[in-house]
């Protein structure tokens, strides 16, 4: 057993003791009751699993939770899917993050089992572009080469892709 | 400690003396992560997006929002009562079928990771436990025995911590040393008879298809084989004027000496399908607690068939010594993660309430990925061998023979009406003027097959586009006028030769595909493409189908409840798994309503025990007899509740849920909005107003208005319905044997005839004493029916007669080193009906288009020893169709608009993924010229063709 201490959407977590073995998404759901982040395979194919570590930069890059032990993040930040939107003092949420907001208008998912993975990449990608910025003409394979080992079942990923293009091309400053 | 209350709790029936309660899935707010969301962003869903389009699915913000709405989410700690402490369980499956099972051996885990109780099939034998007969038996295999199917359960092992679980787990997965076997024997299933076995023969009147049929199994009825060996026989005595049977034999034999010695041009191909996961993304789970101290057992379910579960689950209690103190089967339906058949009358549930009864605390079990594959509902291969002939200078389609072999897998589930609807398919949109297709399911090894999406016509309806796209190169005809030749009429009668509801549009399809680029240039884009891509082969291919939707004796219900603030409550007995179905309800409502519902309640079948119906027999096998008699019970239904499947919701549950809609604004709303004009802005004292007509009623931007009158906003009528002892809450069911059901019922002093077979309202909280008195248990009135008019039996020996059609155009690109293949274009067209949310619609039609290029060229499981029930497989090694596979950017499609404004909205969520099918086979051909009657075709395949 070791003990973890991390930041999950911006809330301490820890001293907590952890066995090596238990994975990351188990730690989130059967020790924290955090279950938004979804179980997919088990073996980091299908990205469902997918959640964000902030380096000290405050850069956001995607990570599987259900082939990396729980320790690996130890020490680190994270963000889940739990954390993206607005609360009030009362921790009711009372406004989207505009990659939810997107996805939602999109209706971009249907049973919605991918959505917390498709949502990080997601939003790891805008934070990404908006450092380095790509031309009009690079959107679609940008984000093929970002959402394309994410699985969808329900979709066939027309409405994530859509959704991904819009809100790139209207953020002022993703693209040049 | 927990006590079960009305306000939480409903009744849904009492099963042995075990009271079975259907209960919301309320969190704990002390325990569980969740947050709640504000009342007005909830609300933004309904806000509307042009022609009564919602802005968001209803329950977008919880999936975004990472909100646990999940069956697998919910822990004991989430839910109110339960205690906090969770407990895990682990399902031991054996990974061979043709050895004796001897026992396991757990010594090598440590005794700190020891599970705490083994249940063995022991355990439910001196409990006197077993599966529902529905499942067969051996739930859990006895050791000596050799397996019933690879995968076969043989022990649930408890752990009191995750902990424990997971180092337990780690141990067991993948060790060849847990479970010992014994000698090699014969497979179980070589000594069992086949699941089912069908024969739809016709053979059309001489004057045509208008005139009676001289031979089909909705006029002559069905017949059956004897089983010889494990194998069907049919009867061999042909005899025109004999017994249904012998007079089917009859005109089959004639169909075949016909192929066999006519003039014509006869397709005689074999096929053969593969092995497919359903894969929904959310692997099975349940969580469960016996409070012995309360007498109840409290299950949370990952379902789309809960009214199933209900049923099986009670009788399964009922009939053991050990659970005679359970009083109440408390059960909990959240949304699921993806369906598409894999959770439909599923039998992991009741191992979850096994391990229920044998834990000292809740208990959590939960499929991974492996387990999935090894355990899950499949469809297993087809094999067809059509002969199709073909009049040489009419290009008449003259008659199919068909014969096609499915492999139903371990257990029984749906394999027999999973044959039926595959054979009853393969027509597709052409007409048939003789047929004669025998399909037989036989049990095997493999793990449990049934009712996975398409239901058999992904299989057995692209062989017959495969033929047609073949016989027009042998007939030198083009494709799609060999197509519009032989598309359906409307009017003309199927192969079991029943006519089809609703107009047949193929041809309106197939003219504008002709006018489609990928088709229409499809020889210069070819000769442009190869020129540019030397190393890549460029081919189109079409493939059109029609699939019915529903099952024959669907049963939805739909209560709508409006508050005296003005909120719109839906309660419906779908499950949401995906398809947008509380989404759908709650918009449709709006065209009577004139608003969408602020609120949709899911699963909640229980909740129509208001309407007090019963249901006596098997609706598919009852006689006429019966069902005059029993239908002069004005309570009686064929059928109370069916499950979420069958691209159903659409139609079905959106019936009912209009017709009540209909109701409340007819009997309730407007005639609120009559009180008020009359009583504040009209000159009542000293004439007759002219607005009370309810067809000139109208609304706009959420209100009422009539011939001119001061338009009324939706609250004010809500809380002058109220005042005024208005109906304020109906509830219907309705019943559909390819035709509904029509009730006549006594309201108040009128006669109304509804299609539905119980209605029952609520009136609202100013009704009188004596009314409020009159209501039932519930609080409901129950609407007296005076009559009913149920569809004749015999309409069963239809099997379908409601189709959408759906075609699709594809346009690939095949690398000459690798053989992979490159969908660079797709355009589909769907007729849908009426639409209610166009999004949905899209959305439904992209994801079954991808899960059919991932059925054609990807999916695939071997169904020896080396298949999914050997519990290795994941996706690392079944590929499902990614973005990459299925040209994302360029997947278009075009949806007919309806005939009329009150044409049916339609079942759409299987026939999207066939079309699809068909066409990258033919698109293959045309860029290889091999023609491939396999599925999956894989790259190696067409580099060795190549």
């Amino acid at each position: 057993m070791t003990v973890m201490n991390l930041s999950i959407n911006n809330n301490i977590v820890g001293p907590i003791e952890v066995d090596p073995e238990i994975m990351m998404i188990e730690f989130l759901h059967e020790y924290l009751n955090l279950t938004g982040t979804k179980f997919g395979c088990g073996g980091g194919i299908c990205h469902a699993c997918v959640i964000l570590v902030e380096d000290e930069q405050g850069m956001l890059k995607t990570e599987r939770t259900c082939i990396h032990n729980a320790l690996v993040f130890n020490g680190k930040k994270v963000h889940t899917i739990e954390g993206h939107a607005t609360k009030d003092k009362y921790g009711e949420i009372i406004a989207l993050h505009p990659v939810q907001e997107s996805f939602s208008k999109h209706f971009s998912f249907q049973c919605g089992w991918c959505t917390s993975g498709f949502m990080n990449e997601t939003i790891a990608l805008i934070q990404r572009l908006k450092k380095d910025p790509i031309k009009k003409t690079d959107v679609e394979t940008t984000i093929e080469a970002a959402l394309g080992e994410h699985i969808c079942r329900c979709t066939g990923y027309v409405k994530y892709y859509q959704s991904a293009k819009d809100l790139i091309l209207s953020i002022k400053g993703l693209t040049k | 400690m927990t006590d079960l209350n009305r306000r939480d709790f409903i009744k849904k029936c009492v099963i042995g003396g075990v009271a079975v309660y259907s209960a919301p899935l309320l969190l704990s707010g002390q325990n569980a992560y969740a947050s709640t969301i504000k009342e007005n962003l909830k609300s933004k869903w309904k806000e509307e997006v042009g022609n009564n389009q919602p802005a968001f699915r209803f329950d977008a913000i919880e999936k975004v929002t990472g909100n646990k709405i999940y069956g697998r989410d919910y822990r004991a700690k989430d839910i109110p009562n339960w205690p906090d402490i969770q407990h895990y369980g682990f399902i031991l499956r054996v990974n061979k079928a043709d050895k004796i099972y001897e026992g396991f051996d757990l010594s090598g885990l440590s005794d700190e990771i020891k599970p705490y109780k083994v249940i063995t099939e022991q355990d439910l034998a001196n409990s006197g436990l077993k599966l529902p007969p529905y499942f067969g038996e051996n739930m859990l295999l006895k050791k000596g025995s050799t397996p019933d199917y690879l995968g076969h359960e043989v022990a649930i092992l408890l752990f009191d911590s995750f902990r424990k679980f997971k180092l337990a787990k780690n141990f067991i997965q993948f060790n060849n040393d847990i479970i010992q076997y014994g000698k090699t024997t014969e497979l179980v299933t070589a000594n069992v008879d086949p699941y089912a076995s069908w024969r739809i023969v016709r053979e059309e009147n001489s004057l045509g298809s208008q005139a009676e049929d001289k031979y089909s199994t909705l006029k002559n009825g069905l017949f059956f084989p004897n089983y010889v060996d494990h194998k069907p026989v049919w009867p061999s005595n042909a005899d025109k004027s004999g017994n249904t049977g012998e007079k089917g034999i009859f005109y089959a034999n004639k169909l075949a000496e016909d192929i066999e010695h006519q003039d014509w041009l006869v397709i005689d191909r074999h096929f053969q399908t593969q092995s497919v996961d359903p894969m929904p993304l959310e692997p099975e789970a349940f969580n469960g607690w016996y409070d012995k101290f309360n007498e109840s057992l409290h299950v949370v379910i990952c379902s789309q068939s809960p009214q199933d579960f209900y049923h099986q689950a009670g009788e399964v209690l009922a009939n053991s010594p050990l659970t005679k103190n359970i009083k109440k089967l408390i059960v909990h339906t959240p949304y699921i993660g993806g369906g598409f058949g894999g959770k439909d009358h599923t039998i992991f549930p009741y191992y979850g309430m096994m391990a229920s009864l044998f834990a000292t605390q809740p208990v959590h079990i939960a499929n991974d990925r492996f387990e999935q594959f090894q355990s899950g509902i499949k469809r297993h291969p087809y094999k067809i061998h059509n002969k199709l002939a073909f009049d040489k200078n009419t290009y008449k389609i003259k008659g199919l023979i068909s014969n096609m072999t499915l492999d139903g897998g371990g257990r029984m589930n749906f394999s027999p009406s999973v044959t039926m609807v595959g054979a009853s398919a393969i027509q597709s949109i052409y007409y048939l003027p003789r047929n004669d297709i025998q399909a037989w399911c036989y049990p095997s090894q493999s793990p449990h097959a049934g009712s996975m999406r398409g239901y058999g016509t992904l299989q057995t309806m692209p062989t017959m586009e495969m033929m047609i796209s073949e016989a027009a190169e042998a007939l030198q005809v083009d494709p799609l006028q060999l197509r519009r030749i032989n598309a359906f009429q409307a009017g003309q009668k199927n192969t079991q030769g029943a006519i089809p509801n609703a107009d047949a549009r193929y041809v309106e399809m197939l003219n504008e595909a002709e006018q489609h680029d990928i088709w229409k240039n499809r020889a210069e884009n070819k000769k442009k493409f190869e020129k540019e891509n030397p190393k890549k082969r460029y081919g189109v291919g079409f493939g059109i189908a029609t699939k019915d939707y529903g099952t024959g004796a669907d049963a939805p219900s739909t209560s709508i409840e409006i508050t005296v603030e003005g909120k719109i409550i839906i309660s419906t007995c779908s499950v949401e798994m995906g398809t947008g179905t509380d989404t759908s309800q709650g918009v449709l409502i709006a065209k009577h309503l004139g608003k969408m519902a602020d609120n949709v309640e899911m699963a909640q079948i229980q909740l129509f025990d208001a309407m007090e119906l019963i249901e006596t027999d098997d609706p598919y096998l009852m006689s006429q007899e019966t069902q005059d008699t029993m239908s002069k019970n004005p309570r009686w239904t064929p059928v109370i509740a069916s499950a979420s499947s069958a691209s159903k919701s659409s139609y079905y549950q959106s019936h009912v849920t209009e017709a009540a809609a209909k109701i409340l604004f007819t009997e309730s709303l407007f005639p609120a909005a009559v009180a008020i004009w009359k009583e504040k802005y009209f000159n009542s004292a000293f004439a007759t107003p002219d607005f009370t007509n309810v067809n000139d009623a109208h609304w706009e931007n959420g209100h009422l208005s009539v011939m001119g009158n001061k338009p009324l906003s939706f609250e004010l009528l809500a809380q002058k319905a109220h005042s005024m002892g208005l109906i304020t809450s109906v509830m219907a069911h309705g019943f559909n044997r390819w035709s509904w059901a029509k009730g006549t019922y006594q309201l108040g002093a009128e006669n109304k005839d509804y299609f539905l077979d119980g209605v029952a309202v609520k009136f609202g909280i100013g009704a009188n004493r004596t009314v409020k008195k009159q209501a039932n248990k519930y609080g409901y009135h129950v609407l007296k029916r005076l009559s009913v008019s149920y569809p004749k039996v015999q309409l069963n020996n239809a099997m379908v007669t409601y189709y959408t059609p759906c075609a699709t155009l594809a346009e690939i690109a095949i690398s000459e080193g690798s053989g992979k293949v490159e969908v660079l274009r797709t355009h589909t067209w769907l007729e849908p009906g009426n639409v209610h949310v166009k999004k949905l619609v899209e959305g439904q039609l992209e994801g079954g288009l991808t899960m059919g290029i991932g059925h054609t060229l990807y999916e695939y499981l071997p169904v020896d020893e080396t298949g999914a029930g050997n519990g290795t497989w994941n996706l690392n090694r079944y590929q499902v169709p990614l973005a990459k596979h299925n040209g994302v950017w360029n997947m278009t499609h075009t949806l007919l608009p309806p005939l009329s404004p009150s044409d049916p909205t339609k079942g759409i969520a299987e026939v999207v993924m066939i079309p699809i099918v068909s066409a990258l086979v033919e698109a293959i051909y045309q860029a290889t010229n091999k023609r491939f009657y396999h599925l999956p075709i894989s790259s190696k395949d067409i580099k060795e063709a190549i």
